[in-house]
């Protein structure tokens, strides 16, 4: 008997089997590439798009100019590149403006469309803006109030996540934009403009000495190293991620496909025993059989793997564009490494075949005539329970199928689970973001208004409450803002999580954001340092405020002004529940309450394709899963089908009589599914709070819950639904001619 | 006449290869009667108790049973002939393995129109003592009368065996058959059995032989056996 001949037939007759399982191979695999794909590429293109442009090690203000040639001692001395930026900021009224002299040395533009700005009337703006407005190059825009026609589009290295503000948690295409014009006409328009230092250290600079320096001869005003500028930190950060998230799901979804295919793959071969048995008492070889099953199993393998790597091969570039909704439009190279796409070829297809192979030979060491008389693996003690109960046949049948086949039973919990979870994760997601924005009404105050001033003030603040904020870091350069308010300030949350009022004229209180990017926490005693002057000041932490969207440390003013070495009359920002008519260039920055809003608006908007692709997948987990193991469950029921059919019970009947024992984990399942969900979504964002500097609740709203379970038990009876003509299909007469269960 | 069979044709597959199963076959069976089909492998019996029963339609001809037309049916009108009518016992007893005897039986029962009480039916079948066994428990012969027992519990005007005993040595098939006679003289049910084991032909009222899909002699039984008596 020439064994090769059954491929084709077996395979033709196991149509759905193969079929599903090939598609849940290809898509976990495709979850998989996706993800790599998107964080190497990102990365690498970072990394060139960094060294190749010149990006800054830090960026820093100062009280005092520095001289031009002093910039040249300074970089001898130290062994650094340092450049001079000149920039000024406009608000047009629709979108506000920070426009470029362009550098020389460091944070170099790359032109995206058209050329460099040559005449006076040009301007070239940063590349996501004019995309997301759909702004071409030869189109006119107002900047500071007079016309330039739009020359071309770009992206810098410390601008690929195009965050307005330091302080905001998303970044703003909608309102804000870069631009650069020429030298001449900027300082034409501008004067001198407003300066920032940039920075690239050497390999052995001491970079405290350089501060201090800079701080004795200039009065350090900030300073930002690129390690924890979000604008820079965010492009490797969420590639990571992506490419984390990757290895999660390469590790986690796989295996549960890996699992249910070798348990499904089990059952089959485990009904073909008596083949197996006939075969082996012919004096077949035992290696022969093994191989033979093997290349069966390894077939899902080798097509979902082939069909998927093909499918990632030639598709990586929209595949990893889709991790780019963060990002400016920058132009990564995707690609999947040959060695990664064979990886997803042959791990698959050797889990399979192994698994096949163990099968079999675990089936051959059972005495050959019980495997000829099919009983292997039928004397499962747990199918006797309720043998003496009242209960409906049909309930005591869908129970003692559910116990006497664990493995057929656990791949059905898993599709479901799997499919809940799958869809209650992206659920949850949404959740999260939008309780973000819900909740921070609460969390920041009643103020409406939150104007930065460009210096320090003394006297009245215009009608609104003062307030003194001022950077700092602590010893692992881990940023946050020192807030001092008056006693009788009314505007700021001061709500402490022990549902007491913060004391702020004796203590220091620390925002939950703070606590959890700092790792302080109430008691502890909080050792930091002065941006500016690199001084160590440690001071009690006397409570916590809940605000997971601030990262900051208030006190007195006087208190935090002491520690500043200022004047305790000093204030560089006001908070105001009105709109307050301040001159334009007091104001650096205005925030209102429904700035952050939008911003998680924007973030939903530019994630929500991803959200929805996922969702899709758990549905496609759930329904292709399901639909495998009832099919093999329908095959291995052929005999009582059939006889179920000659003893005149109707089609529905006897589907529901063979399939309800699933019912039973519909509820667990889906029930667990979220339940897992919510905790991946509580540690997605306890990762979060590290990247987006951002503290998002996890949640999951009680409509996503039964969105979930209703998208889930459409699926789990969609696929039922799917085999019932598998049912009208049984041949009665045909299927009881073949011999004995 | 109780069932009626009329120039009943089925053929499979086409051409060259097609295969006239039943070719002309007429036949009349008596109301309670035990009919005994004789014929070599391959002469169309399983086809024409499969008509009679409702598994399969003819290509031509008629069959009525108890005067009701079976030719012509839906495949939604058989399903209900079948629940209500008809009882069928195979040479592979074919029980349901994770249900016990008991629950082989009152499965049927519960869709049933007018059952008999599955207690009955135990006992007339002296299976009682093996209800909450499992069909992997029991010997040949006695999951053959669990069988008979779900066969007989909707209470059937037919009773149809395919080979009944084919499967089984001859104390068990002499048991069977003691079964069968006992079950048709209780509940008076038709029955036809299918065989090629000529010795069976004794318990019979009517002997009937079929060849190449053609009913080849017809009858009746004058000196009827009871099942010990038959020579198997
Ligand atoms: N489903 C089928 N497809 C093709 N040929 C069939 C089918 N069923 C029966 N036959 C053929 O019809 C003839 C009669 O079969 P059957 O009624 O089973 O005979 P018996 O039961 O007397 O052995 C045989 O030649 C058999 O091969
Ligand atoms: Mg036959």
């Amino acid at each position: 008997m020439k064994l090769n001949k059954r491929y084709a037939r077996s395979i033709k007759t196991d149509l759905s089997f193969y079929v599903s399982a090939t598609v849940l191979t290809m898509v976990t695999l495709l979850m998989f590439y996706l993800f790599y794909i998107a964080g190497t590429g990102i990365n690498k293109y970072g990394d060139d798009f960094f060294s190749k442009y010149k990006r800054e090690d830090a960026t820093f203000s100062t009280y005092a100019e520095i001289p031009d040639e002093k910039l040249s001692a300074l970089e001898t001395k130290y062994g650094v590149t340092l450049e001079k930026e000149r920039f000024a900021a406009t608000d047009e009224g629709d979108y506000r403006v920070r426009v470029f002299s362009p550098n020389e040395k460091i944070d170099l533009y790359e032109i995206q469309d058209g050329h460099a700005p040559e005449k006076d009337d040009e301007i070239i703006i940063s590349a996501g803006y004019a995309a997301e407005n759909n702004v071409k190059v030869g189109d006119r825009l107002k900047v500071n109030g007079k016309e330039y026609s739009v020359a071309g589009t770009f992206l810098r290295p410390d601008y690929l996540y195009m965050v307005e503000n330091l302080t905001d948690d998303y970044k703003n295409v909608t309102t804000f934009f870069l631009a650069y014009m020429t030298p001449e006409e900027f300082k034409d328009s501008f004067g001198g403009g407003s300066i920032n230092y940039k920075v690239i250290y050497g390999d052995d600079t001491d970079q405290v000495a350089f501060r201090k320096e800079i701080n004795e001869n200039y009065y350090m005003a900030s300073y930002l190293s690129a390690d924890s500028n979000m604008r820079i930190t965010f492009v490797h950060e969420q590639a990571d991620m992506f490419i984390m998230s990757s290895w999660f799901i390469l590790v986690i979804f796989p295996l549960v496909t890996v699992a249910l295919i070798c348990i499904l793959l089990g059952r089959r071969i485990r009904a073909e025993q008596k083949l197996i048995g006939t075969l082996s008492a012919m004096g077949y070889e035992k290696t022969k059989l093994m191989r033979h099953y093997s290349l069966f199993a390894a077939i899902p393998g080798v097509i979902g793997g082939l069909l998927t790597s093909v499918c990632a091969l030639i598709l990586s570039g929209p595949f990893g564009s889709l991790g780019l909704a963060d990002y400016e439009p920058m132009k990564p190279q995707f690609t999947l490494p040959v060695w990664v796409a064979a990886a997803g070829v042959v791990v698959p297809t050797l889990i399979y075949w192994t698994a096949a192979m163990l099968r079999v030979r675990k089936l051959l060491k059972e005495d050959v005539v019980k495997l000829l008389a099919g009983q292997v693996g039928n004397d499962a003690k747990s199918r006797r329970i309720l043998t003496r109960s009242k209960k409906k046949v049909g309930f005591k049948y869908a129970i003692r199928q559910l116990v006497g086949n664990p493995g057929r039973s656990f791949v059905i919990f898993l599709g479901i689970f799997l499919g809940a979870m799958i869809t209650a994760f992206g659920y949850s997601f949404i959740d999260s973001v939008k309780a973000v924005g819900e909740q921070a009404h609460g969390e920041f105050g009643t103020f409406r208004y939150e104007y930065v001033l460009n210096t320090l003030e003394k006297g009245a603040p215009d009608g609104g409450e003062a307030m003194l904020i001022l950077p700092f870091e602590d010893g692992d350069m881990r940023r946050f803002s020192l807030i001092g308010l008056d006693g009788d300030a009314t505007l700021w949350n001061l709500k402490t999580t022990d549902g007491g009022k913060a004391d702020i004229e004796s203590g220091f209180y620390i925002s939950t954001l703070c606590e959890a990017i700092c790792g302080v926490h109430k008691g502890d005693e909080f050792t930091f340092r002065s941006i500016a002057t690199l001084e160590e000041h440690t001071v009690k932490i006397d409570g916590v405020i809940r605000n997971g969207y601030q990262n900051y440390i208030v006190s007195s003013r006087e208190k935090i002004a002491g520690i500043a070495g200022l004047d305790k009359e000093n204030y560089n920002a006001i908070l105001s529940s009105s709109s307050l008519d301040l001159e334009k260039d007091r104001v650096s920055e205005t925030i209102t309450d429904k700035s952050f809003e939008t911003q998680m608006q924007n973030m939903l908007n530019a994630m929500s394709g991803l959200i929805y692709a996922f969702i899709g997948i758990g549905m496609i987990v759930c329904v292709a899963s399901l639909y495998a193991t009832v099919n093999t469950m329908l095959s291995e029921n052929r005999h009582n089908i059939s006889m179920l059919k000659v003893l005149g019970f109707e089609n529905g009947r006897i589907h529901s009589m063979i399939i309800s024992s699933n019912h039973l984990l519909l509820l667990p399942g889906i029930a667990l599914g979220i339940a897992a969900a919510y905790g991946i979504m509580a540690w997605y964002c306890a990762r979060f709070v590290e990247i987006e500097k951002l503290m998002i609740p996890a949640t999951l709203k009680p409509f996503s819950i039964i969105l979930t379970a209703v998208f889930t038990a459409v699926c789990y009876f969609a696929s039922l639904l799917l085999l019932r003509r598998k049912v009208d299909k049984t041949n009665m007469v045909e299927a009881l001619k073949d011999g004995r269960e | 006449m109780f069932i009626e069979v009329k120039s009943a044709k089925k053929q499979y597959g086409t051409g060259e290869a097609a295969v006239y199963a039943l070719d002309g076959a007429d036949l009349s069976i008596e109301k309670g009667k035990i009919c005994v089909i004789l014929g070599p492998s391959g002469s169309g019996k399983s086809t024409l108790l499969n008509m009679i029963g409702g598994l399969d339609s003819l290509d031509a001809g008629e069959i009525t049973v108890d005067g009701q037309k079976i030719t012509g049916l839906s495949k939604k009108e058989l399903t209900a002939y079948r629940k209500q009518s008809v009882g069928f016992v195979f040479q592979f007893y074919n029980l349901i393995p994770d249900l016990t005897v008991e629950e082989n039986v009152e499965v049927v029962a519960e869709i049933a129109e007018k059952p008999l009480y599955t207690d009955e039916i135990l006992k007339a079948l002296d299976i009682e003592k093996y209800r909450y066994r499992f069909p992997r428990e029991l010997s040949g012969g006695q999951q053959q009368r669990v069988a008979i027992a779900r066969a007989m519990v909707k209470n059937p005007k037919l009773l149809l065996c395919d080979e009944l005993t084919g499967a089984l040595d001859t104390r068990s098939s002499r048991s069977v058959l003691k079964f069968i006679e006992k079950v048709n003289a209780q509940y008076g049910t038709t029955t036809l059995i299918i065989t090629h084991n000529e010795g069976i032909a004794g318990i019979a009222d009517v002997v009937v032989r079929i060849r190449d899909g053609k009913i080849a002699s017809y009858t009746e039984n004058d000196h009827k056996l009871t099942a010990d008596e038959l020579e198997l």
